[in-house]
This record gives structure tokens, C-alpha cells and sequence, in this order.
């Protein structure tokens, strides 16, 4: 039960903070000051934010080097792992040199959480998470991909692959780890 | 007529069990008596013959409960009389969720609980799987642990304060620290690849490594963090209106406080050192200078106060820790406790069998229970897990700090003024979706 007076020890304040004034001129000198920093925020959409290939956006399918279909194998483990159960797949046999080959694959992005688990099981690096963040749909038929939508060419998503490379897939190997200072000696 | 008269009998026997006529009719003059009584039984409050006092409801969708938390309020004039918090409007089902999935599976889902601080509840999940696998995670892995950790517990302060100063009158300093909770989203991005919901901690270690250009944010971060929380601090600490918005409000004594449950820097406001980093040293807690900052009062002030601290001991933390960082795996190297290396994957039969057995059975977990806590934002979270051996959990309880800080709220509003349960709210600082679940 709360009451007027409760057992605490009440902060004693100097004559000066007991006055309103001092205070408000600071809180008012304070305000003023920001103003003259530099502009924090970024006036989307004419200003895009360019993610950096950490970023885990849209995830799509790498289109084969040879740009004759897709890398994925349909090995379905993507789906399997996927939290949401955003990934559906169906699986057929190819003339491409992997023999298997998906020949449906959607993708739910009204369901996709973007953990980016479907890249980091994939063992043919056929599906990576995309530098994408702004996706939009006018219905929610649209927001399920199907393999077309989803199949980019190696060269767009070539930094992600270069980054999972350095730091996710073989890290052990990497000579240029950062390090603390006192870590180095 | 006669239509109706069967209609109604037709829909009748639908109801099972289906009742015989006798025990029908005395049911239904059971009803219609009760119905009489109500109209000429007149009930009255022995406490308050005059019905001087009012019910107002609060929430569940009001901007100062922090989400979808209601209180039903009895009101004497200005003066509460009594307030019953009313939870589960975020209800997600997360600990049942979690028995039909794989530890692995379910980590992205612990984001969404405390939506303030992921990485803690990512850690705090990974921590107790591992306790109860007996893992050894690598020494990296767990200072990039310890510094995301850090960082979630001062974004999670900062949501706190700015919103807690907001709901008490200055706006102002929501924006300063919100400008703030961006930068550390720029930090997370870079470390994570996502700016809120992290998913980065892994059974076993991290996701991904920390790159130079991540630590090299941060450290300038810090340097500048530094000065706007002393800045603001000059601000706020010793004036006087907002010293005399919260002193003496929302008091709980050490006493209540323990019998409660309160923990966090709620418990630490009250007076209580108890700091689970410090009382049980997780991870590598033990290998830093920091204090416990703890305050006697137990009022609205102190918890706010308290917070400020506590986002001082975080930055020292910080900043031990990339000094110490050390060269190294993220990761197990152990095909079955941990995810194989990709690039293992790619060239060995053996490692892509791993990754298959791994997706596919989930991870293999010794038979038994396990309870882990950590010092997450808010106060102890921690999960217990009961294991039967297989991939998924057989039972998985969250004991979630704000669900249990939340049980202070009546005795804290009770017998104060109605303006003081938007800074009471806001002082203990609960986040719904982990109430909830």
C-alpha cells in the first residue's frame, strides 16, 4: 500500500537546483546545441540504405555459373529447417550435371522470419540471403515466390558468398581475425 | 408458430449429453430463480455503501502500458483503491511451440520474446542447452556473447528510461536515447545481419564471426555513448521536477521485494544486491571489473537511476571485453554438438551427413532436466528444459522476468494517484511479449 510518506531517503538539492530556472536553461541549451549537429536520419525513399553483405535480407536462388538453371539440388533441407515453414519444394531429375533439381520452389515472404537458417544449411550454397529489405506485395497470393522469382545470377549476390566464405563457413582458417589488445601478446 | 417450437426442439437435441425432461425443467427453474434473485437482491459493498468508487479499465491498447498489458482499476476519486494487472493478450504459445521443434528450430522464436534485448534471450536459451549437453563453447564465441549481451542490456535500459522519462513529461530525452537505440541497431546489424530480431547465437557458439570494421564501430560508439549518458545524466539526475514526479512513487520495500520475485534492476532499486553475473558467474562474467550498482530507496527514482548505472557498468564491460578478445573457432568444433563447417560440407561426405542428421533428428541431448538463468535486461530469465533424449524438448518452461516483476504492480499503484501508475509502468519496465509468451 502506497502512502504520503513512504521510509526513503529523500535527495537534498542545492539552492540553485531548487530554483526551475537553472534547470530549464540547461535543458534548453542542451536542445539548442543539436541542433547544429549533422542530420541523423536518411529521407527514404528517395535516400536508399545500402546494406552491407553481413545483412540478411530477401533470400533468393543462385542461378548456376553457366547460367543454365539453378545450383539447388532439392535436397529439401532448407524446408526442413525453416522455423515458419516458409519454404516448400518439389523435386525432379535434371539433365544439369547436379541430376536433381527442384522443379517447384516457393517460398512463403509473409512467412519468412529472414533468420537466414535455409543458408546456413544449404551445402550447395544454392539458396543465400540477398542485400533486398524493401519487398512489398498488393496481395498476399503475390507474396508466395515461386523458382522464377526467386533465381538471381551469381554475380548479384557474389559479396554475400564472399562473406559467408570469410566468416561463417571457414573461420578457423582466416589470418586476419580481429583481436583485442590484450589478446595479442 | 409451431415451426419455431420445433426448430428450437431440433437444436435442443444436438446438446449432449441430452438430458431427460425432469432434469430439464428443474435446471431451468434453477435459472429463472437465479434471474429473479437478481432483480430484487440489491448487493452492497459493506466497505462502500455510497458506491463512491469506479472501475476504469486500462489498456490492453493504451501508449503507456508498454504493450498489451490491462489493468482493471478501482478508483476513489484520484486514489487507487485496488488494481488487478490482466496478462495474456500477446499469449504466443512459444513454451508449446518449443516441444514441436528442434532446440535449433526454436532459437529464432526467443527473439520474439523479450523483443528489447534478443541476443540475451538467444543466449539464454543456447546457455542452457549446453548446460545440459555439457558443451564447452569456444572462448571467442562466448566474449562475442558477452559484448552482444551488453549491448542488448543497454539498448533494453535505453527503451526504458527514454519511455519511462516520456511517460513522466520529458519527451525530449525519448528522442536522444532512441537516436541512440538506432546506432546500436547499426551495431547489431553489422555484427548479426539483422537489426532486431539477431537470431545470432547458435547451440554451440555464434553464427557468424565479429569483423574488424564491426569492432572498430563499436568502440567509437562507445567513446561517443559515454558523453551523451554523462550529458544527460547533468540533465536529469538532480532536477527538480522530475525528482519530484518520482520520488517516493511506486515504493516497495526489500522485504516485498524478495517475497515477490522481483529481480533485475528492480529488485537492485530496492536494495538488494542480487546480480546473477556476479551471485553465479555464466559464460565469462567472472573475468570483468564491474560493480553491482545497488540503491536503497526502492521508488520510481531509483529504479530509473538505477538503470542509468547500470548502462555505465555495461559500457566498462564493452570495453574489457574487446580488449580481451581472443583469436579462434565461433564455433564447436564437433560435428555432434555444433553445425559442421560449411566449407567441411562441401568437400566431405562425412561433415554433409552431419548437417543432415543434425537438420533432420535435431540435436542429440542427453536424458534429463536442466535450469539455466541469466542476467537478461529486465532481471533472471531463465529456461528449463526437460529432455527424453530426442531432438526436441519434451518440456520447455520460461521463467520470464517480466511476467514475474509484473506481480509488484498492484502493491505499487494501491493507496497512489492515478497519474503515478503510467511512471509506476514505466519504471518496471515489463515488455509483454515475454509476459506473455
Amino acid at each position: 500500500m502506497q502512502t504520503k510518506n513512504p521510509p526513503i531517503k529523500r535527495i537534498k538539492l542545492s539552492f540553485l537546483e531548487r530554483l526551475y530556472l537553472p534547470e530549464i536553461f540547461k535543458g534548453m541549451a542542451y536542445t539548442f546545441a543539436q541542433m547544429f549537429k549533422p542530420k541523423f536520419t536518411m529521407s527514404y525513399p528517395e535516400v536508399k540504405w545500402k546494406p552491407k553483405p553481413v545483412f540478411r535480407g530477401r533470400p533468393v536462388l543462385v542461378e548456376r555459373a553457366d547460367k543454365t538453371g539453378e545450383r539447388c539440388v532439392a535436397c529439401g533441407l532448407c524446408a526442413r529447417v525453416c522455423p515458419p515453414l516458409a519454404i516448400s519444394m518439389q523435386a525432379n531429375e535434371t539433365e544439369l550435371p547436379q541430376e536433381r533439381h527442384p522443379i517447384t520452389f516457393e517460398i512463403n515472404m509473409l512467412r519468412c522470419i529472414y533468420c537466414g537458417y535455409c543458408e546456413e544449411v544449404c551445402p550447395e550454397e544454392a539458396i543465400v540471403m540477398s542485400d533486398e529489405y524493401d519487398i512489398t506485395y498488393h496481395t498476399r497470393q503475390k507474396a508466395i515466390m515461386d523458382k522464377q522469382q526467386l533465381l538471381v545470377p551469381m554475380e548479384k549476390v557474389q559479396a554475400r558468398l564472399d562473406f559467408l566464405r570469410e566468416y561463417k563457413n571457414a573461420v578457423r582458417n582466416a589470418a586476419e581475425q580481429a583481436v583485442g589488445e590484450d589478446a595479442k601478446k | 408458430m409451431k415451426h419455431e417450437v420445433e426448430l428450437i426442439d431440433g437444436v435442443e437435441s444436438l446438446a449432449k449429453p441430452k438430458l431427460d425432461t425432469a432434469t430439464r425443467f428443474e435446471k431451468r427453474k434453477k435459472i429463472y430463480q437465479a434471474l429473479e434473485d437478481r432483480d430484487t437482491t440489491v448487493l452492497v459493498d459493506d466497505d462502500d455503501p455510497l458506491e463512491s468508487t469506479m472501475v476504469l479499465n486500462m489498456g490492453p491498447s493504451h501508449p503507456a502500458t508498454h504493450g498489451v498489458l490491462r489493468i482493471a482499476l478501482k478508483l476513489d476519486g484520484e486514489t487507487i483503491v485496488a488494481a488487478v494487472p490482466e496478462l495474456g493478450y500477446l499469449h504466443r504459445a512459444m513454451e508449446k511451440l518449443a516441444e514441436n521443434k528442434t532446440y535449433h528450430e526454436w532459437m529464432p522464436y526467443s527473439d520474439r520474446l523479450d523483443y528489447m534485448s534478443p541476443y540475451s534471450n538467444n543466449t539464454a536459451l543456447c546457455l542452457a542447452v549446453e548446460k545440459l549437453g555439457d558443451f564447452k563453447v569456444p572462448e571467442r564465441a562466448q566474449y562475442i556473447r558477452t559484448i552482444a549481451c551488453e549491448i542488448a542490456r543497454i539498448s533494453s535500459h535505453l527503451l526504458s528510461i527514454g519511455s519511462m522519462l516520456m511517460d513522466s513529461g520529458a519527451v525530449t530525452i525519448f528522442l536522444y536515447t532512441f537516436q541512440e537505440r538506432e546506432e546500436i541497431y547499426d551495431v547489431f546489424d553489422m555484427l548479426t545481419g539483422a537489426r532486431f530480431t539477431v537470431s545470432h547465437c547458435r547451440i554451440g557458439g555464434v553464427a557468424s564471426d565479429i569483423s574488424q570494421e564491426c569492432v572498430d564501430f563499436i568502440k567509437n560508439w562507445l567513446k561517443e555513448f559515454k558523453k551523451k549518458l554523462s550529458d544527460w545524466r547533468k540533465l536529469v539526475d538532480r532536477n527538480r521536477i522530475f525528482i519530484e514526479r518520482l520520488e517516493g512513487v511506486g515504493y516497495i520495500s526489500k522485504e516485498d521485494a524478495i517475497a515477490i520475485g522481483l529481480t533485475g534492476p528492480n529488485l537492485r532499486a530496492s536494495g538488494v544486491a542480487y546480480d546473477i553475473r556476479r551471485a553465479e558467474p555464466y559464460m565469462i562474467y567472472d573475468r570483468f571489473e564491474f560493480n553491482t550498482p545497488v540503491l536503497e530507496n526502492g521508488d520510481c527514482y531509483s529504479r530509473y537511476l538505477i538503470r542509468m548505472l547500470e548502462m555505465e557498468e555495461s559500457v566498462k564491460i564493452i570495453e574489457q571485453a574487446l580488449k580481451q578478445l581472443p583469436k579462434g573457432d565461433v564455433r564447436i568444433d564437433n560435428a555432434k554438438q555444433a553445425y559442421a563447417w560449411k566449407g567441411e560440407i562441401y568437400h566431405s561426405m562425412e561433415a554433409l551427413i552431419h548437417d543432415f542428421m543434425m537438420t533432420h533428428e535435431g540435436l542429440q541431448l542427453p536424458k534429463g532436466e536442466i535450469y539455466h538463468a541469466i542476467e537478461a535486461p529486465k532481471g533472471e530469465l531463465g529456461f528449463y528444459i526437460q529432455s527424453d533424449g530426442s531432438g526436441f524438448p519434451w518440456r520447455l518452461k520460461i521463467r520470464s522476468p517480466s511476467f514475474c516483476n509484473l506481480q509488484a504492480l498492484p502493491q505499487m499503484v494501491e493507496g497512489g494517484m492515478i497519474s503515478d501508475v503510467v511512471v509506476v509502468i514505466g519504471s518496471l519496465d515489463p515488455v509483454m511479449g515475454e509476459a506473455d509468451k
